[in-house]
């Protein structure tokens, strides 16, 4: 980390480095980690024997002939998608596409990766290649597979070997590098290495078909676009961030971050079929009287000199708001007024010279108008044809659900921390009851509460899928134990933090949001991700309430094609390094940001 | 510090008799529940003044300033900050608060943030300056305390002596007409306490009206106008630093003096 280079010192005092801790070489090393006393051997020895079963075990399941993994390579698509119509599959590697630009244009715009030396990169290397030839022997493999392994472990141990021993101390190469190369290798392998072509064809029985070969066009040809545009976005990342300074940069990329999930949904999945009449009568007018009546309110909120009647309007604004929901009003109406009073009650903070009041101003507008859209498009009925309740499935849906519960979560969570903590009661009150009850209710009835009795209670022309009510309801179930972390990382900043603050002249909103929500969140990074990666695994209670999520695909409905019957385990265990990849990457990010974020810690 | 040394104005020679009044209390009391913290403190301090306030542990020291910007409330009596008086009323502790810097004994710096932005968040949001005149301002205030090459650092990276300037800066950066100390080198080791007393004594020429709890007995002569000592929550006996230390009035103020000199 670079940030981490004493700059003040720089150029007057050289910094001697520390004395490197000698390494040992490896007897002494497994001497003394492994082997120190009897115990300790004993110890290792059995743990390594178990190891070696549960590995052999696994191997034999694996590649046991009676397997039948032409279940899980012919249902890919059916695991990613469910039943997404294959003439609107375009739209789905769209969606990828976005999200690969996002990701390789944000590695480089907030400098991902890190320095690898070759030493490690070698003993790495070095140690797969061992574990391969270990696993090649356990696994009951016939005698030519068994040597093709061999060579090909032995070929890793002894590239990571030279590699170890000619590389000097100190050259390195970018983390990055190395992914690129794993991508490309894996990118390259799917048109060399005979994996085979797995479909089905509708037309003849049986209806799926292997062919030898690699495999379709229609899988390998799409990813490696994908791969080549991930790449070509972290070099349009690069030029980005060396043309602007990174403080206006990184601020859009995290916009435009939030924004992509409800836009992928809508407009490039859900396709909806906007009734133009209904938009410039009734939708495009609401929206303009909310900009301009909310924008001259804001700029006379966020001078200076209003003081205290503003803050009496604003919570004028939020009694509105809150009574819409009582009479009978358009959803729109609503939402936008409960938004205008968020903002007004936000303005003191942000007053200032005219330049800042702008700012403030089109930050509404811009907000406004995103919300609009967004309820717009969910109102307007789609375009794509989908056999079935819902045009998602399998993993698409998993990630659907999770990643929306996620964010909406997220900012309900930290605002019934901060009333849970706050001084007065009525919030006070409100959120304990709301968080108990919400803790003392199984995730599952929620689920089947919103799924199936919550679009019955919903008033007449309001429609809402089952999936939205789903995810609602998640969301506050999530919220509740969010908020929870949330207060826990609240009770950690000392009041002393409150009392600088305090001492400095900021509001009670400035204070929370600058100085105590900060700080709270930051202590709060491991249960939060732990939190997020449980929000994700327990996507998989979709199943019961009999939605067609990835574990239901596994275990309910592959098993029962006539092709594949009863081929439940092989499947299982595929879904289950889905969800480890996913969850373990999100507790890899969190290791990261905790890096991170700790900077400043001593 | 030549300077110091040379000035004919050394801060305890001034005449301020005729210069306006800046805080005044006026029997204020405050309860912990049964216990009371302070009873009936009444004192005045003028514009420029520096006050230092002596007093065994536990006499009610840290409550009385912590009264001054609304840390804490009085139950009883009056307080008044430059004409403003200090009630329930938002807006009134508010502008008390832009008016009075605080520097505390654990400096209560915010570590996620860097040194320059520590001193330039209040500025920025609470006063309304621009970003760039605040980074300047704050960049010559860091000059001022002696660490312009640490601004981008955490405070996490300083050393207490450093960070306790840091604070001090901070608390300057909005402008303020008083500047209360509550035992600001308490927590420091010997060697820093001189840097952050320094700092301290030339806030103190400049002109700011200044109070002071502390321990340093050899600050306390140098600088101060008057030494208020308290005990149990009362004010015992006050006076300039001359007669404070070489001629007490009270039993309870000989008792104290010859435990700590
Ligand atoms: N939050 C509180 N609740 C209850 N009692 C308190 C509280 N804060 C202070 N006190 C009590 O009030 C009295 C005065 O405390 P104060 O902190 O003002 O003393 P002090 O003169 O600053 O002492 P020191 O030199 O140790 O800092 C002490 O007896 C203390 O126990
Ligand atoms: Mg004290």
């Amino acid at each position: 980390m670079s940030d981490l280079n004493i700059t003040g010192v720089e150029g007057t005092v050289a910094i001697k480095p520390p004395p490197e801790t000698p390494k040992l070489p490896p007897r002494e090393w497994l001497k003394e980690n492994l082997f120190s006393n009897k115990f300790n051997t004993l110890l290792t020895l059995f743990s390594t024997a178990i190891l070696l079963m549960i590995s052999r075990g696994l191997l034999s399941f694996i590649f046991n002939p009676e397997r039948q993994w032409g279940s899980t390579a012919t249902n890919l698509r059916l695991m990613m998608t469910q039943a997404y119509p294959e003439e609107q599959y375009m739209r789905v590697w769209v969606s990828v596409a976005v999200i690969f630009t996002l990701v390789g244009a944000s590695m480089a715009i907030w400098n991902a990766g890190s320095r690898v030396t070759l030493r490690r990169l070698g003993s790495f290397l070095l140690s797969s290649g061992v574990v391969i030839n270990i696993l090649t022997l356990l696994a009951p493999f016939s005698g030519q597979a068994k040597l093709i392994w061999l060579i090909i472990g032995s070929a890793v141990a002894g590239a990571g070997g030279t590699l170890l021993r000619v590389s000097d101390k100190d050259k390195n190469i970018s983390s990055l590098t190395l992914v690129v190369a794993t991508l490309t290798a894996a990118i390259l392998s799917l048109w060399i290495v005979p994996f085979g072509h797995h479909s089905f064809v509708f037309e003849r029985t049986p209806r799926s078909m292997a062919e030898t070969g690699t495999v379709a066009l229609t899988t390998k040809l799409p990813w490696t676009i994908m791969v080549v545009i991930g790449i070509l976005a972290y070099f349009f990342g690069k030029t980005m961030t060396s043309r602007f300074p990174s403080k206006n940069l990184r601020p859009t990329i995290i916009g435009i971050w939030f924004l992509t999930p409800p836009t992928l949904l809508y407009l490039v999945l859900r396709d909806p079929d906007f009734d133009m009449g209904h938009v410039l009568n009734t939708d495009i007018p609401i929206f303009l009287i909310f900009a301009i009546a909310g924008g001259i309110l804001l700029s006379w909120l966020t001078r200076p000199t209003t003081g205290e009647i503003g803050r009496v309007c604003a919570a004028l604004v939020l009694l509105a708001g809150f009574g819409m929901f009582f009479t009978p009003m358009r959803m729109i109406i609503r939402i936008l007024m409960l938004l205008l009073a968020t903002f007004a009650l936000a303005a003191p903070t942000f007053a200032g010279d005219s330049k800042k009041q702008r700012r403030y101003v089109l930050a509404w507008i811009g907000v406004s108008g995103i919300i609009t859209w967004l309820v717009t498009a969910v109102n307007t009925p789609s375009t794509i044809e989908v056999p079935g309740d819902f045009f998602l499935g399998g993993v698409s849906l998993t990630l659907l659900v999770a990643i929306f519960t996620i964010v909406i979560s997220f900012p309900i969570g930290i605002l019934l921390a901060l009333a849970r903590t706050s001084k007065m009661p009525i919030f006070r009150i409100l959120s304990t009851w709301f968080i108990e009850f919400v803790r003392g209710i199984p995730l599952i009835t929620i689920l089947i509460f919103f799924s199936i009795m919550v679009p019955l209670f919903l008033p007449k022309g309001m429609e809402l899928s089952e999936v939205s009510a789903i995810v609602i309801g998640y969301s506050l179930f999530s919220a509740a134990y969010l908020a929870e972390n949330v207060r826990g990382g609240l009770q950690s900043v000392t009041r002393g933090q409150h009392e600088a603050a305090e001492a400095v002249g900021m509001t009670t909103s400035q204070k929370t949001f600058f100085i105590v929500l900060p700080q709270a969140l930051r202590v709060s990074i491991p249960p939060l991700v732990g939190h997020c990666i449980g929000v994700f695994k327990e996507t998989s209670l979709l199943a019961i309430i009999g939605l067609f999520d990835i574990l239901y695909i596994a275990r309910n409905v592959i098993p029962n094609q006539t092709e594949f019957l009863g081929s439940t385990r092989e499947n299982l265990l595929f879904v289950s390094l889905i969800y480890f990849f996913f969850a373990y990457q999100m507790s890899k990010a969190s290791q990261r940001l905790e890096r991170r974020v700790g900077l400043g810690e001593r | 510090m030549n300077e110091i040394e040379n000035t004919e104005t050394s801060a305890s020679t001034r005449d301020l008799s005729n210069a306006p009044d800046m805080i005044v209390c006026e029997g204020v009391s405050k309860w912990y529940g049964d216990f009371q913290a302070l009873d009936d403190v009444s004192a005045t301090i003028k514009e420029q003044e520096v006050v230092v306030v002596l007093g065994p542990s536990g006499s009610g020291k840290s409550t009385w300033i912590r009264c001054i910007n609304r840390l804490e409330h009085h139950q009883e009596g009056r307080i008044e900050v430059d004409g403003i008086e200090l009630t329930n009323d938002l807006r009134n502790i508010e502008k008390v608060r832009s008016e009075v810097g605080m520097v505390f004994q654990q400096f209560n710096l915010f570590p996620h943030l860097k040194v320059l932005d520590n001193v330039t968040l209040a500025p920025i949001w609470v006063r309304k300056k621009p970003k760039a005149e605040a980074e300047e301002q704050a960049a010559a205030l860091l000059e001022r305390v002696g660490i312009p090459e640490q601004a981008d650092k955490y405070p996490g990276q300083l050393s207490g002596g450093q960070q306790q300037r840091v604070a001090i800066a901070r608390a300057l950066a909005m402008e303020p007409r008083i500047m209360l100390f509550d035992e600001p080198t308490s927590a420091l080791d010997p060697e820093m306490i001189k840097e952050v007393l320094d700092v301290m004594k030339e806030l103190a020429l400049s002109g700011m009206t200044m109070m002071v709890v502390t321990h340093e007995v050899g600050f306390a002569k140098e600088v101060a106008d008057r030494i208020i000592f308290m005990d149990d929550g009362q004010i015992v006996e006050t006076g300039t630093p001359e007669v404070f230390f070489s001629n007490p009035t009270e039993d309870r103020t000989k008792l104290f003096l010859s435990q700590i000199l």
